[in-house]
């Protein structure tokens, strides 16, 4: 790209920057227009390999399949928010907790230790099983075990800026730890955070499709792309390709892109890092 | 990232795997000429219960290593298997059947009168799906007699007899299901759990020896099922519905009639109250007469069928389509939106603003509930909700555990599927006296002519009386649990059994197939034989 555009490495992560949101939202506003009608049954159309009209083909009673692809990458994506979120939180509350004192350190990183040693798809199969499946389920079970590797981040981040001079200071002019908390620890973090919740995007999503895929997420009646996904098998055999080829391969390009633009935000933000 | 990658690429290869999974213990390719008098076959599920006749084996189709009392034909008429003769007394309760003499186990022992006693004590003692409840006692009369005393008249009994397979007291132990004896066509070699079962066939059959003298049983999945057909390892392969159009070479598609059928249960009763166990009973809207009728009408079945089925079914109109104890007249004229809409109109159902109707403050808003891991009903219910949708009732498919179904279906639609070939099935789905019992009348239907018929026609003695009050139920020209009735099941859909068989070999006429694919095929296996 260099070469074609004689852009500097700045410019050239934000130009990368805007490509990656600029798909991304495409995707989200077309998926969140699509409505009930344009999934709609067509029996008279179905099993039609890609073509000009259904770049994706359709599937067996004859639905869209570049729609429910659309549809059902919005729907990740809407879960990926949410479970990133509520991820992001967690990991910044236990990594402000590790930091107040000894004892509560090392309960978070024994807990941390914890959620790490078991392995994470079965963790997650465990936990949205026990709150009732479904989304509720699956969001549960997404934000409760996305947060350990960011919390371990944070928390040595934060273990750093609490021996800097500038926050002993602080603590010598007596003011209060919710002060310091607020003015030097958060300011500080707040770009990792940003950035640890972008990364952690891609990794919901794909767990989604995975639990979905095989049956413990979102119900079937959802066009999610790991339901699409896990229908599409008994037709790989009658040699219906296109349903699972294309919806799988749009789910890995969302989740690159999404995994693009984390990194190179981290860039942005902060270019001298590694 | 390269985690993530991998994650993709597992999930890629998982999809890979599974459609290309073959099962490599059978693949050894054997000419034509080597197993001139052997067949192969992928048809179905292991039996989790193993082969024990008192435990449920053989209830659908043919218990293939035992042999009946009595058994039915293609067209099912009852005939002679083991008995001789049998009578039944004026009050209908005392059964006596002679037994052949000349038949022996495939240990090379006497089956006689004690064998069938300990046969039917040791069935209704079982904790299993056989109900023999109304069986009061059966005693041996002498060698080969038996007799039978029931609680109550049950015309349906005979259907009981032609399905239990007789098993033999000396060899009886717990391990029976894993080693079944019996006076069956064939006999067990071998079953490799998870695998295949291997069965030769009984020399002291009393019947006519079997064409095949060998036979292997694949439980494959139904993609590793198809790859091995395709290979030209299977001689007959059950496929499901989707692969119904693709062609096999050396195989021809065998499409058979079935009353494995499937309609949507709705719940006949206005909310009341909660079962034993508190779940929720009855729905406002399906409660009312004019939305099960409307939605009855609106439903183009063969539309479901060519859509859904790829054209591999019939329309379906009852429980038991196409069998003796069915109504012909329950078949009704469907597609017709605009009576429909007019039905609805008329029992004071008006259209809102939002395009669902509404009346009396409740509005025509349901569920349908459906097993999440069946894609037939799951395509069904989706299409059934569409179907419905221009007459302004909205339904939602909703796809759910048996567990959570189990929960929901005494007040929620659920799509169904039931079809066994005994009318009991009829008596158990819309009596009053099962209400709420398990899943057969999970909607609360009760109509008190239609028990009246129904009990009449278990109490009968005579085989063509009780299919006449049978007939009745359904509908006697003013009521009856047909959709002319009161409509409490929206019946849709019979599903065709398809099968890919070796080209050469000859299955012989086939009964309609009961709900269940896979073993009911093996019904009349003694009888196959390659062609000239």
């Amino acid at each position: 790209m260099s070469k074609i555009l004689p852009l500097s490495k700045r410019q050239r992560v934000i130009v990368s920057i805007l490509f990656s949101v600029l798909i991304l939202a495409a995707i989200i506003v077309t998926g969140s227009l699509i409505g009930e009608e344009r999934m709609a049954i067509q029996l008279a159309s179905k099993h039609q390999a890609p073509s000009l009209e259904h770049p994706f083909g359709t599937d067996w009673l004859g639905r869209d399949m570049l729609v429910r692809t659309v549809k059902g990458l919005t729907i990740s994506m809407g879960i990926g928010v949410l479970a990133a979120f509520a991820s992001t939180i967690i990991a910044f509350a236990l990594s402000i907790l590790s930091i107040l004192n000894k004892t509560l350190d090392r309960m978070v990183t024994s807990l941390i230790d914890l959620f790490l040693s078991v392995p994470h798809i079965v963790m997650l199969l465990l936990l949205s099983f026990v709150f009732g499946g479904g989304y509720k389920g699956v969001i549960i079970g997404l934000s409760l075990t996305h947060w350990p590797s960011l919390t371990r981040l944070l928390r040595s981040e934060l273990l750093q800026i609490k021996s800097k001079e500038f926050v002993t200071i602080s603590y010598r002019l007596g003011k209060k730890k919710l002060w310091i908390i607020m003015h030097h620890f958060i300011p500080h973090v707040l770009p990792q955070m940003f950035v640890g919740f972008l990364l952690l995007f891609p990794h919901a999503i794909l767990h989604e499709a995975a639990i979905t895929f095989l049956g413990f997420g979102l119900p079937p009646e959802q066009p999610a792309i790991g339901i699409i996904l896990a229908e599409s098998m008994r037709y790989l055999s009658v040699g219906m390709w296109w349903l699972a080829l294309f919806p799988g391969f749009s789910l890995v390009i969302m989740v690159t892109l999404f995994d693009a633009l984390g990194k190179n935000l981290r860039v942005f933000i902060d270019p001298f890092h590694s | 990232m390269k985690k993530l990658i991998g994650i993709a690429l597992v999930l890629f290869l998982l999809l890979v795997a599974c459609s290309k999974q073959l099962d490599e213990t059978n693949a050894d390719k054997q000419t034509a000429e080597a197993r001139k008098n052997e067949l192969i076959l992928a048809i179905g599920s292991e039996p989790e219960d193993g082969f024990d006749p008192t435990l449920g084996w053989g209830r659908y189709g043919n218990p293939l290593f035992q042999s009946t009392l009595f058994t039915y034909d293609a067209d099912f008429q009852i005939k002679y298997d083991l008995a001789e003769s049998y009578e039944v007394s004026r009050d209908g309760l005392e059964w006596t059947i002679k037994i052949r003499q000349d038949v022996l186990f495939a240990d090379g022992e006497l089956l006689d009168a004690k064998d069938v006693v300990f046969t039917f004590n040791k069935t209704k003692n079982s904790a299993s799906v056989v109900d023999l409840n109304n069986m009061k006692k059966i005693e041996a009369k002498d060698e080969f007699t038996i007799q039978i005393t029931l609680q109550e008249p049950d015309s349906t009994f005979i259907y009981t007899l032609a399905t239990t397979g007789i098993v033999p007291e000396h060899a009886y132990s717990n391990t029976y299901k894993e080693n079944p004896i019996g006076s069956g066509p064939y006999q067990l070699v071998q079953w490799e759990k998870g695998q295949q079962i291997i069965v030769k066939a009984n020399p002291n059959y009393y019947r006519k020896q079997p064409y095949f003298q060998k036979l292997t049983f694949l439980f494959l999945s139904e993609d590793a099922a198809f790859a091995a057909a395709k290979a030209g390892q299977v001689d007959v392969v059950s496929v499901p519905a989707a692969s119904g159009e693709s062609k096999i070479e050396g195989m021809r598609l065998i499409q058979l009639k079935s009353v494995d059928n499937r309609g949507v249960m709705l719940p006949y009763v206005v909310s009341s109250g909660e079962t034993e166990d508190h779940f929720p009973i009855g729905n406002d809207v399906t409660a009312d007469i004019a939305i099960r009728k409307a939605m009855n009408m609106a439903i183009d079945r063969q539309l479901l069928v060519d859509g859904i089925l790829n054209g591999f079914g019939t329309p379906a109109y009852s429980v038991a389509d196409g069998l003796p104890w069915w109504n012909e007249v329950t078949v009704i004229e469907d597609n017709r939106v605009e009576e429909a809409k007019f039905t609805l109109e008329k029992a004071g159902w008006k259209l809102q603003d939002n395009g669902i109707r509404a009346k009396d403050g409740i509005e025509a808003s349901i569920s349908l509930v459906y097993p999440a891991g069946d894609q037939i009903r799951q395509s069904l219910s989706l299409a059934f909700a569409e179907m419905v949708e221009p007459l302004g009732v909205k339904v939602t498919p909703k796809g759910k555990s048996w567990n959570e179904i189990e929960k929901v279906m005494y007040s929620q639609p659920v799509m169904m599927g039931w079809g066994s070939h005994s009318p009991l099935e009829m008596y158990h789905l819309y009596s009053s006296s099962t209400k709420g019992i398990g899943y057969y009348n999970a909607n609360y239907y009760s109509n008190a002519n239609v028990d009246n018929y129904m009990n009449k026609a278990l109490r009968t003695t005579s085989q063509g009386e009780a299919m006449k009050w049978w007939k009745k139920a359904q509908w006697d020209g003013e009521t009856g649990f047909s959709a002319k009735g009161d409509a409490p099941w929206i019946w849709l859909v019979n599903v065709d059994h398809l099968y890919f068989v070796n080209e050469k070999l000859d299955i012989g006429k086939q009964k309609i197939q009961p709900h269940g694919h896979g073993w009911p095929i093996t019904d009349f296996i003694s009888d196959w034989h390659w062609k000239e």
